[in-house]
């Protein structure tokens, strides 16, 4: 047996993420104990209609959230216990909610700093409705392989090292909820464990006392005896020792009083809990209390240490009478282990995994991001720059000093083409009907392609194709192109031409030429320009050819030269779309007239044939 | 629990009908030109200047001044003001009316567990202990108001008998009403003076005690808590209570000077019986100390910071209990920082620190902990199946 929370117990949270995370620790209880879960619902009305995920085990439980308790109990009438996690301010009217729920019996409130106005008309709600309300402050309640309410009892290891997950023979107060776990941990060390244990919370006005409970172990058969662990300030524990002495008790009685160190102690010290402190006029003191424990005859060790050995007296004694015999314990190993997320699997070398995706690039597990190796921050501090990034990430070596430099000027030189073109302006008309940046500057994106901006890569293809098939034949090259491709990628320009040149294309010409690079693709390029043009003046190498061919001689991938004006270009995108908002540019419309309407006139609509 | 100073609970009197002394609290003696201009009764009256500071003793320590006009205000004032005692410096003086009277009694409102207390009695002032056993006593349940017979019949079983008795059942009346609408824990004016002059009841001197949690459905306290135990917060203590007052979960720090034990224990519960097993073992405790609720790292670094700092300790006591929640690596995390923090600042020396812990993450804060060892901390580390307070009695060597 047990007392208040047992197999039949059903559980509402009130709370948000406080709560979830207690249901968690009783998920972990649950598979200890091979049992199903019992916290049914959720009352917090901003995720209402939602589900919170709790583990158990291996198993995910979605838990309904509801905006009210009235809602939650109408829909799982089994509910009979509910746990308070709601801040302080707003803590005592859902407990006075619960009290006046008719299918809930007990409540526990772990909410601290309740103030002790609404602790006091609690303590008079839960008299009138005949309800329990353990708290404010409290750990929760714990009875051993049957039902875990709160995170009483710790992290899983604790469940297991303390025989959490099977009754024993002793029942725990305490005012402490650490020590709940303690006293715990010395019963399952000196006795046999525990059937119930009730951090009932270390404030000044506890609403279900000692007492209370008390004669709920008094009742529970399976209890032999109950360890009480009070400290100084009010007087529940002389209420303890004024029942307990008040007629013979079935249960042996252990009690431990901290708070002697007072006698020694300026008068007046704050301690940890609110409730421990000593009244104005000496009433509380840990000697009077553990002096009225002793007198009612319970087990009054001097110090703390001393307690493991008492405990350890009390079960031998009733073993030695019969009350208690020993149980064979279920060894660890044999016992549900809680499961490893996957990680920790990994770590510990268990499994192997397929892995999803392969990257050879980049490295972001440490400290910083790792290019190709290199520390991001070490390349900054040695003075690389962009290019010697673009070169680790799409080369996945780093360039040499005049490689960096073209591509510091292809990218500078590619920034931006003014409003006009299909990229920018397909951002403008994005910005201007009040898209965001990034999915408008996608919409300029969008526009690279064949006829824009995306003939780097096909210009370079083919350019390379000539120059490993027709190294020396420029017209047959031409001609192949004609029969079998089309026009010449990279070639060409609708506006620029031999009398007007493209001033980005003879920059790069120029550098390359200085510095006496080999580019055996631009030389090629060139060869094509000078027949081309002489056929027709705009058919000029244009910059994506001019790009393409630079770039390829440098090693760069011939997949990856589109993504250079796509980088540059974004540069210019942002830009237009920062442009549009701070000149607040209005929503764009065609004009009629820069539409042909070759339309049919307006006809009437013939009846719709059924 | 939370003490208030004079003037706020002078000013919280005011506010639920209860007369008190004029007052005013001061903090530059060059106000007092002023004051007086504008305040007749600092001419027509006598009046007395106290040091408004929680301290205990103030008599003694020549802290409160009687029978004063304004110039002797002014100079009791100029006295007073920037006086340091116990390492703290004066920064208020409260100034009020002396109230001409013959006698004096005694009337308090104490909270129970199922309501409150109103105690009355016709003596005041110094006889109330003496006489403890007279005092009588009347209850009111949690939720209920008192009725205006039952303070009439407590009154004159108390010995007041006719007007008197209507006058002592009305201010019992409002310093009801104040306790139960300002969350009060105990409430206890001391003595409660009939006015000469007026014939009216005036309320003296008082200790009043509110409840600290509940200040969030007060948005009129506009005042700090004292300290409760007759001597001004320190400035380790203001800090610690300053970061305890943001944080989730709680860090404490009381320092006590002289002690050769410091304290930096986990749980309010458990920290108390490591203070317990100290002064058992007849040592001497320097702070009462302890972090709770899974407080963040940083929280507990800067506890373990002003601990490292306490003068003249000879052990550091870092136990605790099995922890529910509260992760043991990171608030160890925060030890150990803060260890290191007071280490490169010279202080440690000679000091042996002493670990007990279990919970969340044990292993990994134990063995954190074990490391020091190698860094040259004088440190033993203990794991749960080590009994709570045993590191007391081993640095203790009982």
């Amino acid at each position: 047996m047990s007392i208040i929370a047992d197999e039949n117990t059903r559980v509402v949270i009130l709370g948000g993420q406080a709560g979830i995370n207690a249901a968690k620790r009783m998920g972990e209880f649950c598979h200890l104990v091979q049992k199903p879960f019992y916290v049914e619902a959720f009352v917090y009305p901003p995720d209402a209609g939602k589900s919170a995920d709790v583990n158990v085990g291996s198993q995910i439980i979605p838990v309904p959230i509801y905006k009210t308790l009235d809602d939650a109990v109408k829909a799982h009438p089994s509910i009979n216990t509910a746990l308070i996690y709601i801040g302080a301010n707003r803590a005592a009217a859902s407990a006075i909610e619960a009290m006046d729920n008719q299918n809930i019996k007990s409540i526990s409130m772990i909410t601290e700093g309740v103030p002790e106005k609404d602790a006091k008309l609690l303590i008079r709600k839960a008299k009138e409705t005949g309800k329990y309300l353990n708290g404010p402050s409290a750990i929760g309640i714990i009875s051993p392989g049957k039902c875990r309410l709160g995170v009483i009892g710790g992290e899983y290891n604790n469940l297991i090292l303390s025989k959490l997950y099977r009754p024993g023979s002793f029942g725990v107060l305490t005012k402490s909820g650490g020590l709940s776990n303690e006293i715990i941990w010395i019963i399952s060390q000196f006795a046999d464990g525990v059937t119930t244990a009730v951090g009932i919370g270390g404030d000044s006005y506890p609403v279900s006392d000692f007492v209370t409970y008390l004669e709920m172990f008094e009742k529970d058969r399976e209890t032999k005896a109950v360890v009480i662990v009070g400290e100084m300030g009010g007087n529940l524990e002389e209420a303890a020792a004024e029942w307990f002495g008040a007629k013979p008790r079935r249960i042996k009685l252990i009690g431990v009083v901290a708070g002697f160190c007072q006698e020694k102690l300026p008068k007046g010290m704050k301690f940890g809990h609110a409730g421990a402190k000593e009244g104005a006029h000496g009433e509380g003191s840990a000697r009077a209390k553990a002096n009225a424990l002793t007198k009612a005859g319970a087990i009054v060790p001097e110090t703390f240490g001393a307690l493991g050995p008492a405990i350890k007296k009390v079960y031998e004694d009733l073993k030695a009478v019969g009350q208690i015999t020993e149980v064979e314990d279920t060894h660890p190993s044999e016992l549900p282990q809680l499961p490893k997320r996957v990680e920790e699997s990994v770590k510990a070398g268990e499994i192997m995994v397929e892995p999803l995706i392969k990257s050879t690039i980049s490295d972001d597990r440490g400290e910083e991001p790792l290019y190709c190796g290199y520390a991001a921050s070490e390349l900054i501090n040695a003075g690389y720059d962009i290019p010697h990034v673009i070169g680790l990430l799409w080369n996945k070596r780093l360039p040499t000093p005049k490689e960096a430099e073209v591509v510091r000027r292809i990218i500078m030189l590619s920034a931006d083409h003014g409003p006009a073109v299909s990229g920018a302006f397909g951002t403008i008309l994005a910005a201007c009907a009040g898209i965001n940046l990034p999915q408008a500057v996608a919409a300029g994106m969008i526009m690279i392609g064949p006829r824009f901006g995306g003939a780097v890569t096909d210009a370079a293809t083919y350019f390379d194709y000539g120059l490993r098939n027709y190294p020396n034949d420029i017209p047959g090259f031409l001609a192949h192109m004609k029969k079998s491709v089309g026009p010449v990628p990279g070639i060409g320009h609708r506006v620029k031409s031999l009398k007007n040149p493209d001033k980005r294309v003879s920059e790069l010409i120029a550098y390359v030429r200085r510095e006496n690079l080999t580019v055996p693709h631009l030389d090629y390029a060139l060869k094509v320009e000078a027949i081309t043009t002489s056929k027709k003046d705009n058919l000029i190498l244009n910059v994506d050819g001019c790009m393409g061919c630079v770039l390829l001689d440098m090693g760069y991938p011939v997949e990856s030269l589109n993504g250079f004006f796509m980088l540059a270009r974004t540069i210019g995108l942002i830009g237009h779309w920062i442009d549009q908002k701070r000149n607040n540019g209005r929503l764009i419309r065609l004009f009629n007239y820069l539409i042909n309407y070759a339309v049919v006139p307006k006809k009437t609509v013939p009846p719709l044939k059924k | 629990m939370a003490k208030l100073l004079e003037g706020p609970a002078m000013g919280l009197f005011q506010k639920w009908g209860m007369r008190t002394p004029h007052h005013l609290v001061i903090s530059d003696v060059g106000q007092l030109e002023t004051l007086a201009a504008a305040n007749a009764w600092m001419k027509e009256c006598k009046m007395v200047v106290k040091a408004h500071e929680a301290l205990g003793g103030r008599f003694k320590l020549g802290l409160v001044k009687l029978e004063l006009d304004i110039e002797g205000v002014k100079k009791a004032t100029k006295e007073i003001l920037g006086r340091v005692v116990d390492g703290m410096k004066i920064s208020q003086v409260i100034v009020a009316e002396m109230v001409e009277h013959e006698e004096e009694y005694y009337l308090a409102v104490k909270s129970t567990r199922d309501g409150a207390e109103i105690l009355m009695a016709k003596f005041g002032g110094i006889e109330v202990e003496a006489n403890w056993d007279k005092v009588v006593r009347t209850f009111i349940t949690i939720g209920e108001k008192s009725t205006n017979k039952q303070l009439i019949d407590c009154a004159e079983k108390a010995g007041f008998s006719g007007p008197l008795a209507e006058k002592m059942a009305a201010f019992a009346h409002s310093l009801f009403d104040c306790y139960d609408n300002e969350d009060g824990q105990y409430v206890e004016i001391n003595p409660l003076v009939l006015e000469k002059k007026s014939g009216e009841l005036v309320a003296l001197d008082a200790v009043t005690l509110l409840d600290g949690d509940a200040r969030f459905r007060h948005p009129d306290w506009n005042f700090t808590f004292a300290s409760e135990f007759g001597r001004a917060y320190t400035d380790a203590e203001k800090q610690i209570m300053e970061i305890d007052s943001r944080v989730k979960g709680s860090v404490k720090l009381i320092e006590i000077p002289g002690g050769e034990v410091a304290l930096l224990p986990a749980g309010g519960g458990a920290s108390v019986f490591y203070s317990d097993a100290v002064v058992n073992l007849g040592g001497t405790i320097a702070n009462y100390s302890e972090y709770s609720g899974d407080p963040p790292g940083w929280a507990v670094q800067a506890l373990t910071e002003k601990v490292c700092a306490l003068q003249g300790i000879k052990h550091i006591i870092v136990g605790g209990a099995i922890a529910n929640f509260t992760d043991v690596k990171v608030t160890f995390q925060g030890i150990i920082a803060g260890f290191h923090k007071a280490k490169s600042e010279g202080k440690l020396k000679g000091v042996k620190i002493w670990v007990r812990r279990g919970g969340p993450n044990e292993a990994i804060g134990l063995a954190a902990m074990r490391e020091l060892e190698s860094e040259g901390f004088d440190i033993e580390v203990f794991d749960r199946y080590t009994p709570l307070t045993d590191i007391v009695n081993m640095a203790l060597g009982k």
